[in-house]
């Protein structure tokens, strides 16, 4: 899901990759550290489909 | 500065104030250029460090082709900042969200004293692809009131935007003289709103900060400029300066999110680090022919301490530069003992 937001919000350009990914780091959501179990919490999912709102990706 | 404009004049002028000056008549002497600046904690220019002082630096279409600015006037509400955002798309000609993060780069002079640094970068962010860089204003480590200006007002709980499009090449330099240690610290319970880690590993966070420093509990703040801690991005760092214990808890010169890991860090030589990012990033673009340098305060006063502030300025002796000591620094988030740069070829 983190993948996804990075990919949508850089359009594939590699500095906006980078920069997508500090924001979301620094927001609280390390894509290194997304695991299968991120995946089933509820809260967490909920949070990240705000902040993928927030950032004007549609997932 | 009035007479050594060009006859096409200053399109932009950045003018670092003092917090006691009122200056609102000298900047609008100068006919024709949008004015910005803030209250600071000291200045810096072309191979000095002051303090006292007023500096600035004037901007022509040469370097600056087209600008645009704004003030969220309540840095606390999303509503003026979205505004904000929306009169500089409006004015430039384009929606913030639609520009080339190539061709434009973005200034931000934020109330120090606010604590709104984290959420207005957040949401800039979210907003748009172009990087903004900047600066908390500060006021001479009094703590008391800061102050940000566009065109001879002053506001305060705000911030001013400047949204620039470069003729030339640019490019930003983030600076901190840091390094990893291998002791991290995972926030398990905060206060964001107040900057508060109450908790480090499910541990009291004063005792687990000294715990990681291998120091007694009452020796830990005297360790806070040397070992801050930091969130880690590859191979780049954004500190979080400790600020002073209450209790058990520690608050941070910026918010610190639960679940957050950071790294212990230790410091490294400012001036070395400085020079070695300077000359790689003149070198890339090929020369610079200005400079603006937001440098964090706690910076400033570790330089002073160890004797290397003119070394420091010294730097910056061979380049048109202006700065100041901020009260925190902005690139992508709020981060603290950094010195963030934009540099034009």
């Amino acid at each position: 899901m983190i993948e996804t937001i990075i990919e949508k919000r850089s359009g594939g350009n590699e500095t906006l990759k980078n920069t997508t990914r500090t924001k979301l780091i620094i927001k609280g959501y390390h894509p290194d550290r997304w695991t299968l179990q991120s995946e089933d919490d509820p809260a967490k999912i909920t949070e990240l489909r705000q902040i993928a709102l927030d950032m004007g990706v549609k997932l | 500065m009035q007479r050594n404009l060009p006859d096409h004049g200053a399109l932009l002028c950045i003018l670092p104030v003092r917090p006691d000056v009122d200056q609102q008549g000298d900047v609008r002497c100068i006919r024709g250029a949008q004015v910005i600046g803030c209250s600071t904690a000291g200045e810096i220019v072309s191979g000095r460090v002051l303090k006292d002082s007023i500096v600035a630096m004037a901007f022509d279409d040469r370097t600056v082709r087209d600008a645009a600015f704004s003030v969220v006037t309540d840095v606390t509400s999303p509503d003026s900042l979205a505004d904000a955002a929306r009169r500089l798309g409006e004015d430039i000609g384009t929606p913030l969200g639609e520009l080339d993060f190539r061709k434009y780069v973005g200034i931000i002079l934020i109330d120090g004293l606010s604590g709104s640094e984290e959420r207005v970068m957040d949401r800039l962010g979210d907003l748009t692809n172009v990087t903004f860089i900047g600066g908390s204003a500060g006021d001479d480590l009094k703590f008391e009131s800061t102050y940000v200006y566009l065109n001879g007002a002053a506001y305060t709980n705000a911030a001013v935007l400047a949204l620039l499009e470069p003729a030339g090449k640019f490019d930003i330099i983030k600076t901190q003289s840091f390094k990893a240690l291998k002791a991290t610290l995972v926030p398990t319970k905060v206060n964001e709103e107040r900057r508060e880690v109450i908790e480090f590993n499910n541990r009291p966070a004063a005792l687990a900060y000294a715990g990681a420093l291998g120091v007694p509990p009452e020796d830990a703040s005297k360790r806070f400029m040397r070992n801050p801690v930091g969130l880690v991005t590859g191979d780049d760092i954004f500190v979080r300066s400790p600020r002073q214990i209450e209790g058990d808890s520690i608050f941070f010169y910026c918010m610190v999110k639960e679940g957050m890991e950071l790294a212990l860090l230790e410091s490294t030589d400012i001036v070395a680090d400085t020079r070695r990012a300077v000359e790689e990033k003149v070198r890339q673009l090929a020369g610079a022919s200005a400079l603006i340098n937001f440098h964090c305060i706690l910076r400033a006063l570790e330089l002073e301490g160890n004797g290397q502030d003119k070394e420091y300025g010294a730097l910056f002796a061979g380049i048109p530069t202006i700065g100041f000591s901020t009260y925190g620094e902005e690139y992508i988030g709020h981060i603290n003992q950094t010195s963030t740069m934009l540099v034009f070829k």
